[in-house]
């Protein structure tokens, strides 16, 4: 929704403080070191962006979906929900407020069994996608609840292609910003930072790694507060300098056992 | 969204739609009364598909929209695979007030009712969200006489220009020309068309166009503006479901609305112009003479209320309201009033 963001739920409810945040991991930091923390996330931003692509949303959807899980687990431990859970039941409510036409829940669940069976046995072995329709609708009350009922998102595509059309038409810079916007998504910076802040910083990086030096005057004019635009440059050029030494396939088996999960048997 | 057996406590039972079932109830945490909307669950093949798309854009839209002529959602909670929604608590709409006998409706009444449409309706497309069913029955009042827009269920963001949408929105009698040749591609317009058919209503105290078809409905509209030609309507043949009509003359306004004055006709026609392009907005239409002309709307406490509901001021005799009733009424000379 194009509605206006200085106004918007988001602006107003969610721009969250990064101490706070910090305070409210408390918990899951006690079992998991920040880094940790940070690779279960990379992780279930992977499944919620293969199942997007699986069921072939938009960006768009994708995004705000993985906002979603985002906002949800800045509240609570990962032993609330299981992520795994959480992540299809993020996709299925973006795609309602996206307004992009239906997916069945029975689609849902089947691409679910499918994508984790082929693309991450790495994680899960032979197991199965252990959920059914009926959890993925239980868990849908509690994600809505838990996002104050604020459902429209606005995410850092628009204003960066706002940023180009501004510079001058220049598709290799847009296709690779656009890129380091998907990254983005796997940091906490939807979380911090609203989103035109994002794009400049995606756009940045854009910059810098395709060696434009000619931008320099385009950013030197721009009026915005460029401390908040290097916090973000920095949070995602963390997030790359993690991925170099870092191989999932190998150690995300270990992390998700590590991780905190709910009590087997709830007392009722 | 926690315990809500405990917080909301039903009072009566206010109405049933297609999708939800309205109470009215009271909010054990602030005393203050609400309306609560259950949405069906409806079918079990609908229940599969969760929280309910019309509920969900109600929701989603009316977290980020505050302004004092629109509705206000206060809370959301859910029990099993049902999810309800709470309102302000709004005494009648206009549809119950323009069928009742007994209510007189006064030019300032209908100026008053047309400025918080229209202040509701300016803040709503200023945010790009068109409400695609506007009808009197969706045009709520409480007993202060302040009129909010409800029922968000088909409202969507609009302006995309590669968006194609649903011309089976709006209910038929407020449904505008375009929409009924089949546009997928449309805007403020249609929402401007239907005021136009409310206005018409507030005046004539019965519905304006009351197609019993789609056809008839185009029929209708025709006989009373004129078959458009192509020079009226550019683009119009072209549209998915055009189909040619017989050649009607278009009729004066002010013979269907003999009573009505000079300035209030002139926004009857600018708001059902034709073609949607020559149709007002809602700023341009705030901003037509008939709003600053005499006479002034009457203020919200003094609007008409259906007998059955008493009214504030009976309720609350204060000093000020004496006062200011004497001024208004009474032999004192009038004050030039900003």
């Amino acid at each position: 929704m194009a509605g206006n963001f200085w106004q918007s739920s988001h602006h107003q409810q969610w721009m969250l403080d990064k101490q706070d945040l910090i305070r409210d991991r408390q918990h899951d930091l006690s079992k998991l070191t920040e880094e940790e923390y940070q690779k279960i996330f990379n992780f279930f931003a992977s499944i919620i962006q293969v199942l997007g692509e699986q069921l072939k949303l938009r960006q768009q959807v994708i995004a705000t979906a993985t906002v979603y899980f985002k906002r949800f687990y800045a509240r609570n431990s990962l032993k609330c929900i299981d992520p795994l859970l959480l992540a299809p039941t993020c996709v299925f409510l973006a795609s309602k407020v996206e307004e992009f036409g239906v997916i069945s829940n029975s689609r849902l669940i089947t691409t679910c069994q499918t994508v984790i069976k082929n693309k991450f046995s790495y994680a899960y072995g032979q197991q199965e996608f252990p959920y059914r329709t009926n959890h993925i609708l239980e868990c849908e009350f509690y994600l809505l609840e838990n996002l104050d009922c604020c459902l429209i998102v606005f995410q850092p595509y628009r204003p960066l292609l706002l940023f180009v059309q501004d510079i001058g038409q220049d598709d290799q810079l847009s296709t690779y910003a656009w890129r380091v916007v998907n990254d983005s998504l796997r940091t906490d910076v939807s979380l911090l930072y609203p989103p035109y802040q994002i794009a400049i910083g995606a756009l940045h990086i854009a910059c810098v790694m395709l060696g434009k030096e000619n931008l320099k005057p385009w950013f030197a004019e721009l009026n915005v507060d460029m401390d908040k635009i290097q916090e973000i440059v920095r949070a995602i050029i963390n997030l790359y300098e993690m991925w170099k030494n870092y191989d999932e396939k190998k150690e995300i088996q270990g992390l998700l056992a590590k991780m905190p999960k709910p009590c087997p048997a709830p007392q009722r | 969204m926690e315990r809500p057996i405990i917080r909301y406590e039903k009072i009566d039972f206010l109405g049933e739609g297609q999708f939800a079932t309205v109470y009215k109830a009271k909010d054990i945490k602030t005393d203050k009364i609400v309306a609560v909307k259950k949405i069906k669950i409806g079918s079990r093949f609908e229940a599969q598909d969760g929280i309910n798309r019309t509920a969900l854009r109600e929701i989603k839209l009316l977290q980020e929209l505050q302004h004092i002529n629109l509705i206000g959602l206060l809370d959301v909670f859910g029990q099993k695979s049902n999810v309800s929604l709470v309102f302000d608590f709004m005494d009648t709409d206009l549809e119950i007030i323009v069928k009742d006998n007994n209510i007189v409706l006064t030019p300032g009444n209908v100026k008053a009712y047309m400025i918080m449409t229209l202040k509701g309706l300016e803040y709503l497309h200023q945010n790009w969200i068109l409400h695609r069913d506007l009808k009197p029955n969706n045009l709520l009042i409480n007993r202060e006489g302040i009129l909010k827009i409800g029922d968000f269920g088909l409202a969507k963001a609009f302006g995309s220009p590669t968006r194609i949408n649903t011309h089976q929105v709006v209910t038929r009698w407020y449904r505008s020309p375009e929409l009924l040749f089949g546009a997928r591609q449309y805007g403020t317009g249609v929402d401007m068309w239907a005021i136009g058919c409310i206005l018409a209503e507030l005046l004539l105290r019965v519905p304006f166009l009351p197609g019993e078809s789609d056809l008839d409905q185009l029929s209708r509209i025709f006989q009373v503006f004129g078959t458009p030609t192509e020079e009226v309507w550019p683009g119009m043949k072209s549209l998915t479901d055009y189909v040619k009509f017989k050649h009607f003359p278009a009729q004066s306004l002010r013979h269907i609305f003999s009573a009505a004055s000079d300035d209030l006709i002139d926004l009857l026609e600018t708001l059902l112009a034709l073609y949607p392009p020559r149709r007002c907005d809602c700023t341009q239409a705030l901003l037509m003479p008939y709003f600053s002309n005499k006479p002034p709307p009457t203020v919200g406490p003094k609007l008409p209320m259906p007998s059955n509901i008493p009214k504030l001021e009976s309720e609350k005799p204060s000093l000020k309201r004496k006062l200011l009733d004497n001024l208004d009424g009474g032999s004192l000379a009038k004050k030039l009033q900003f």
